[in-house]
């Protein structure tokens, strides 16, 4: 990862700005949304690959700051959503796409499909993802 | 497998445009998977170069690419460890979800 931001670093002009933008493990929230609202039915479980992903980010651009090839201009977080029409098709989701990053436990499935089941026609199932954007400058 | 419909409200266009402003930059972008977030600023900007190992991810993003940004956005199959273009040719780089 260093070497790709010193990559990065050769290819940008004097001034360049670099954008890290990715999501964060944080036990993700599990949520049924309707047009009347939203209500949580619990959280993810974040898996081992995820968290040391995400250290290890973390600690490559530590190391891009401390050879001041960039410096820290902006961060902020914001919430990324992913949405299904069904608890069964996050599931199948989840299973195929997620299963290094994320488990959802059987109590929060439950939950989940119960809280859809009553809830308004329009109701869909979301993950609401913790997003991270940093806005790096070159020195 | 139904895919998700991932940030319908468009929070992600949103604070990218509020942080960066992309009008007549060159960009790059890596790890650009299928284009997605390539397509929410490319309109602004100058030119794109939007790289990704994965060429089944860039063949969808080429079929998908809108005809008004032929000219100026390109997908190629690079990783970058070994960015093949030479020094200071971009204003901005995007790590898009991939370090």
């Amino acid at each position: 990862m260093v070497h790709a931001l010193d990559e990065i670093r050769r290819t940008l002009k004097p001034k360049g700005v670099l954008i890290d933008l990715r999501p964060v493990e944080e036990n993700w929230s599990v949520e049924v949304s309707s047009s009347v609202g939203y209500q949580a039915a619990g959280r993810l479980n974040d898996m081992p690959i995820g968290l040391a992903d995400d250290e290890a980010a973390f600690e490559a651009l530590r190391e891009a700051e401390s050879r001041r090839w960039f410096v820290k201009e902006k961060e902020e977080e914001f919430a990324f959503f992913y949405y299904w029409d069904t608890p069964s098709e996050m599931k199948e989701f989840m299973e195929d796409e997620w299963e290094d990053f994320e488990k959802l436990e059987e109590s929060v499935y439950q939950k989940t499909k119960s809280i859809w089941a009553s809830a308004n026609a329009d109701a869909q199932v979301r993950v609401r993802v913790k997003m991270l954007i940093t806005l790096w400058k070159e020195l | 497998m139904g895919k998700p419909q991932k940030d319908p409200e468009g929070f992600e266009r949103k604070i990218l445009h509020q942080l960066v402003d992309f009008t007549n930059a060159h960009v790059l972008e890596v790890g650009c998977g299928e284009g997605r977030l390539t397509f929410k600023y490319a309109a602004s900007a100058k030119q794109v170069i939007a790289f990704d190992p994965d060429h089944d991810s860039l063949r969808i993003a080429r079929t998908d690419l809108p005809y008004d940004l032929q000219k100026h956005v390109h997908f190629a199959g690079a990783s970058a460890k070994d960015i093949p273009f030479s020094k200071e040719t971009f204003d901005i780089a995007i790590l898009a979800w991939s370090l």
